[in-house]
């Protein structure tokens, strides 16, 4: 299997404090890596590493066979980004946020696409109407919507779950089991079943290094004792 | 391109931006009238000008913070980013959004500025006016978009940007009113403005080249 | 070799030319003859406080490029240094030009092309000083004040050549530089003061790298015993 994602030595320094310290993992294509830890850790900052948004410290990442420091033009075409800021335009309407991504990244078939991706979010009744009347939930599926509309490779998603009602939640679980395959995966979360449930690899990371990495398949009770006992909380920093 | 409709689309719609610098601006002549005319009957021929251009500068402060302050909401900024697009072509279309934006409110503003403060008909140099003024609003606008990108991501950033923008845009105010001011106060065809003209054009082209040279540290991380 | 480029010597070398360069000015350049007499003798310091006041700001200039190519903090560093001691020598200048205006002309301020070409170039650096304060991260804090650098240093001579050149058709410029063209004896006068200069720059520029590296050390020690 080849590897999507090669991360070797990252490092990453903001000011006096350096959150990411040395890390180093790798993720084949069509895998899914949950990644969880405490917060401040460095999670978020490794996720927007690896969608060109911060530039490491040191070290080598590439995504889907680029560099994301020399080579991030091809990056950002395959991955697509998720996180508790929907990045839309609240004055817009659902359709002209999802015009304007469309024509920022090229996508040829826009038309049908946007069409295609209002019905499957359950948005079409909506498509009209400016993103600012839209209730959190409908934020977060046009926000996906907007994450994979030029049909990227990799998805990177931070807490994609967190502040969603149950029916949100579906429609995302929903929308992730049909584009499992094909496509690879990166997840921040703190929602450990969603984590375990998803996850091919699994990674706990603390204070900027890797805790561990247990295997896949470990069941809900295993795993958080395995987390408390790696991850100390209220350690010096 | 797509990122100046979305701009437009936006401003258009809600037309908050547009339409407080139109009244701001306006709001200004009737001040700068108060402020200057304390003697009965006082010349402002040699002043309008600067008036003009003074009330131009700090309205696009104004609008500058706005512009860049919707694309903070919502961490757009970072969508924007995402986009396989070069950070230069945001600067230009952001520039361009800003200028477009400038030009509108020129044009309500400055038929009701000639009906407060220039007594002589200008319409024979209408043409050199609006040279002096586009070139003179491509700096405005390139300059402040530039500032804003920094300024937008500091702590105090309605605060910071007059102070980093106001002195580096001296000179193109020094040319800008010289230049105004002769059109209104004697009336002057191209050739007695052709140093100003080709000073605001040369600012122009330096600082648009810088720009290109730096604007993708400044919009970074 | 090395003993003479060292932090000290340096000071003591910039003293010397400067000393040196005072003397000359006062006992062998001649009076001048034109308007202003005695007093043109401050042009002596006037000027090459000027010269490298904008020496300052061009080393930071060069500073924020290396910077934004490299990443190398240290060009920060180099470049804020540069900064401050140019904005000090700016201030000097004002005040060493008000003060040869007051004995010249009698007045204490003119909206002369030098002075307020300075002037500026004091509010345009000031900024440089409040953009970096309402920056916390290092490594973005240093990117903006280059960014800044770069074009403030280019609108430098736009700012002169407007003021000097510019408002030539509504109302000349009155007041003009003291003479170009200097005979012999003012001529080295002047250069060994130049010089003094440059070199007291230059000897202040390493005394601040140097602070600011101990401060650093300072902060560091601090982190790690956790304070």
């Amino acid at each position: 299997m080849p590897l999507e994602i090669e991360v070797e030595g990252l490092r990453k320094t903001f000011g006096r404090r350096e959150v990411l310290k040395g890390l180093s993992f790798s993720l084949e294509r069509g895998g899914f890596l949950s990644i969880f830890g405490p917060n401040g850790a460095g999670k978020t900052t490794t996720l927007r590493v690896l969608a060109t948004l911060l530039t490491a410290g040191a070290g080598m990442v590439r995504v889907a066979g680029h560099d994301v420091r020399d080579d991030p033009m091809p990056v950002r075409r395959a991955i697509g980004f998720i996180s508790h800021d929907p990045m839309l335009y609240l004055d817009l309407t659902a359709q002209e946020n999802l015009r304007f991504y469309a024509d920022m990244y090229g996508v040829g078939d826009r038309e049908a696409r946007i069409t295609e991706l209002l019905e499957r979010l359950e948005l079409s009744h909506r498509r009209h109407d400016v993103v600012r009347t839209y209730s959190k939930g409908m934020r977060q599926r046009l926000a996906i919507a907007r994450a994979i509309l030029h049909r990227p490779r990799v998805l990177l998603l931070d807490e994609p779950h967190s502040g969603l009602d149950p029916r949100a939640i579906d429609i995302l679980d929903g929308l992730l089991t049909e584009i499992r395959d094909e496509h690879t995966f990166v997840m921040v979360t703190h929602n450990i079943a969603k984590g375990l449930e998803w996850g091919t690899r699994l990674m706990i990371v603390e204070n900027g290094r890797i805790a561990d990495e247990p295997a896949a398949g470990v069941d809900p009770e295993s795993f958080s004792a395995v987390y408390r006992e790696r991850v100390q909380e209220g350690a010096v920093l | 391109m797509a990122i100046l409709r979305k701009d437009l689309i936006r401003e258009l719609r809600t037309r908050e931006m547009l339409i407080s610098m139109i009244l701001f601006v306006l709001l200004a002549m009737v001040i700068f009238h108060y402020a200057f005319t304390v003697k009965e009957g006082a010349d402002l021929t040699y002043f309008t000008g600067g008036m003009l251009w003074v009330t131009f500068i700090f309205a696009m402060l104004l609008g500058l913070n706005r512009s860049f302050a919707q694309e903070k909401d919502e961490r757009c900024l970072d969508g924007l980013l995402l986009c396989p697009v070069d950070r230069v072509t945001i600067f230009f279309a952001k520039t361009a959004g800003n200028l477009i934006f400038l030009l509108i409110i020129q044009a309500v503003a400055v038929p009701v500025f000639t009906l407060f403060f220039v007594e002589r008909s200008y319409v024979g140099d209408l043409l050199p006016f609006l040279v002096v003024l586009l070139l003179a609003d491509v700096g405005i606008c390139a300059l402040g978009t530039l500032l804003a990108t920094i300024s937008m991501n500091t702590r105090s950033r309605d605060l910071l940007l007059p102070i980093i923008f106001l002195p580096l845009i001296v000179p193109v105010l020094i040319a800008a009113t010289g230049a105004t001011t002769l059109i209104f106060a004697e009336g002057a065809g191209f050739g007695g403005l052709l140093a100003r003209v080709l000073f605001l054009l040369g600012f122009d082209v330096v600082f648009i080249a810088a720009a290109y040279g730096t604007y993708d540290f400044a919009i970074g991380e | 070799m090395k003993q003479l480029v060292s932090a000290p010597a340096l000071f003591v070398e910039a003293g010397i030319c400067l000393i040196a360069g005072l003397l000359l000015a006062f006992l062998y350049a001649p009076i001048d003859v034109s308007s202003m007499g005695f007093s043109q003798k401050i042009f002596y310091y006037h000027a090459p406080i000027a010269e490298t006041a904008l020496v300052a700001f061009g080393i930071a200039f060069v500073a924020a490029i290396a910077y934004l190519r490299t990443q190398d903090l240290k060009w920060d560093r180099l470049g804020l240094v540069c900064v401050r001691l140019g904005l000090l020598f700016s201030l000097l200048v004002m005040i060493t030009g008000m003060i040869w205006g007051k004995a010249a002309w009698g007045v204490w301020w003119a909206w002369e092309p030098r002075l307020t070409t300075f002037l500026l170039v004091c509010f345009l650096y000031i900024a440089y000083l409040v953009l970096r304060s309402v920056v916390e991260e290092e490594q973005r804090r240093a990117t903006y004040a280059a960014v800044f650098a770069i074009i403030a240093f280019i609108d430098v001579p736009m700012t002169f050549f407007a003021t000097r050149f510019l408002p030539e058709g509504l109302h000349p410029v009155v007041i003009s530089a003291g003479g170009s063209g200097m005979e012999g004896s003012m001529l080295v006068s002047f250069l060994i003061s130049m010089l003094g200069m440059t070199l007291l720059l230059v000897a202040l520029i390493r005394r601040d790298l140097a602070v600011e590296d101990l401060k650093d050390r300072v902060a560091d020690l601090k982190n790690t015993i956790g304070g």
